[in-house]
């Protein structure tokens, strides 16, 4: 049973690495950076495929590990120097996608990391509210709120938003 | 459209860097080894439990272990054909079949010891016997892991024509390494050609004039580990120098023979010691090998 988890598991990775990249990457805004985040949760997930229960549960545990090592490689960056001669920097990393019309990414950036997650969960990897509870640790209703919260910061329409989420 | 959309959007738009691909690659690679050396470690340990427990047991009640070859007409024939090196003793193929179901095909190639004089007093039942199981262990164990992967692809979407291209093998074999009038040693091999993780290879080195398994103190003398130990080293330096790449000892790379260090005996009747694949350098390299004790 433990080999064929473990199987799954690398099944599982091969399948979905794209998304683990785009996902990395809107932490990141850095190709390399989302690389290592990448593949260092890819490392870690690996080493520790004997601490997943189901085969069901692969997803979310999963992304616990990314977002972990997304926020690892955040912090690390942080720590380096943010002189406005980086901030400069960072943005010039932008994709194209992002330049035109990029504004709301660069509000969501504002947001408290948590609340950023969340969004970016739900509306990006269209999670469930209840994945993205086992995910972040935080209850339903926490999650709600949070997600709720966000959006309103975001000056988001509230209705268009519970729309598109359903 | 709403803004989150949009985002959504340039979200799904962001390219996906070719290196991604092999980076991931590369840790499963690595994983796998790992997982394989884990399962090796735990296998060796059950091993020699079997082995304390099955002593005790034949002690206790005198059973004495026997073993027959079956003679077919084949079989004879076979060995009518190679030619004889030394007048003790020879390694010849005991059974080979090839089979080929689901696209998953299977060859089996399983030795023997069979001793030509005699009156050495020498059995190597025990040994062709260990040999046989162990192979055909090997071949069931693999088809099995090659069902499994089968019904894996299946079931997520694979068609059989893709199946069928991965042109998956099963061989189990053997390579003689020395056949002389004092030692016979050879390898017995399985491989899956689609992952390395449960490669197995076994070497039996047998002394002719003893009966008994050759071991690395009968050919280098009592300091045989230092001795050993510097041969490697100064092999490892000089293949890197020329340009030979050996993983360093945080990678995992050679930092002194075991007691489970493999090695045959070579044309010259010296030790040569092997490391799997991955053991000490990169997949690249496949297995590395050191002849101890010549110049």
């Amino acid at each position: 049973m433990k080999q064929s988890l473990y199987e799954r598991l690398i099944q599982y990775i091969l399948d979905d690495q794209d998304r683990f990249y785009r996902v990395a990457y809107s932490y990141t805004r850095h190709q390399e950076d989302a690389l290592d985040a990448v593949q260092s949760a890819v490392c870690k997930a690996l080493e520790a495929h004997e601490r997943i229960k189901n085969a069901d549960a692969i997803r979310t545990w999963f992304y616990k590990i990314l977002i972990n090592e997304c926020l690892t490689v955040l912090k690390k960056r942080g720590r380096v120097v943010l002189t406005a001669d980086t901030a400069k920097q960072e943005e010039a990393y932008y994709e194209k996608g992002y330049e035109q019309g990029g504004d709301i990414e660069q509000e969501l950036e504002k947001l408290e990391m948590d609340v950023q997650v969340i969004i970016k969960l739900r509306f990006f990897e269209e999670m469930s509210l209840k994945e993205i509870s086992s995910i972040t640790g935080y209850n339903l209703n926490t999650v709600k709120s949070k997600l709720y919260r966000g959006l309103k910061l975001l000056k988001e329409n509230i209705q268009e938003a519970d729309l598109w989420v359903d | 459209m709403g803004r989150l959309e949009n985002m959504k959007e340039r979200y799904d738009a962001v390219v996906i860097p070719a290196e991604l691909n092999d980076r991931i690659q590369q840790e499963i690679t690595r994983s796998r080894r790992q997982q394989a050396e884990k399962k090796a470690a735990s296998r060796r340990h059950t091993f020699r439990k079997m082995i304390r427990g099955m002593a005790a047991a034949a002690a206790a009640a005198g059973i004495l272990f026997t073993t027959a070859l079956n003679t077919s007409p084949v079989f004879a024939k076979e060995a009518a054909q190679l030619p004889v090196i030394g007048g003790v003793a020879r390694i010849l193929t005991f059974r080979s079949y090839e089979t080929e179901k689901d696209d998953i095909a299977v060859s089996v190639e399983i030795p023997t010891i069979e001793m030509i004089a005699a009156d050495t007093g020498i059995t190597v039942d025990g040994i062709n016997q260990e040999i046989l199981e162990r192979c055909e262990q090997y071949a069931r164990d693999a088809l099995l892991r090659a069902e499994e992967y089968r019904t894996a692809f299946l079931e997520t979407g694979g068609t059989p024509d893709e199946w069928a291209e991965h042109n998956i093998k099963i061989t189990v074999g053997y390579e003689i390494r020395q056949q002389s009038n004092d030692y016979l040693s050879f390898v017995v091999r399985g491989t899956e050609n689609w992952t390395n993780a449960y490669s197995e290879s076994k070497y039996y080195n047998l002394d002719l004039n003893t009966g008994r398994p050759v071991t690395l103190q009968d050919l280098l003398g009592s300091d045989y580990v230092e001795l050993a130990d510097k041969s490697i080293w100064e092999q490892i330096a000089r293949r890197q120098n020329a340009g030979e790449v050996f993983f360093t000892a945080e990678e995992g790379g050679f930092t002194g023979i075991s007691e489970y260090v493999r090695f045959y005996i070579n044309r010259d009747n010296r030790p040569v010691i092997v490391f799997e694949k991955y053991e000490i350098a990169p997949g690249s390299s496949g297995e590395v090998e050191f002849e101890i004790g010549g110049n």
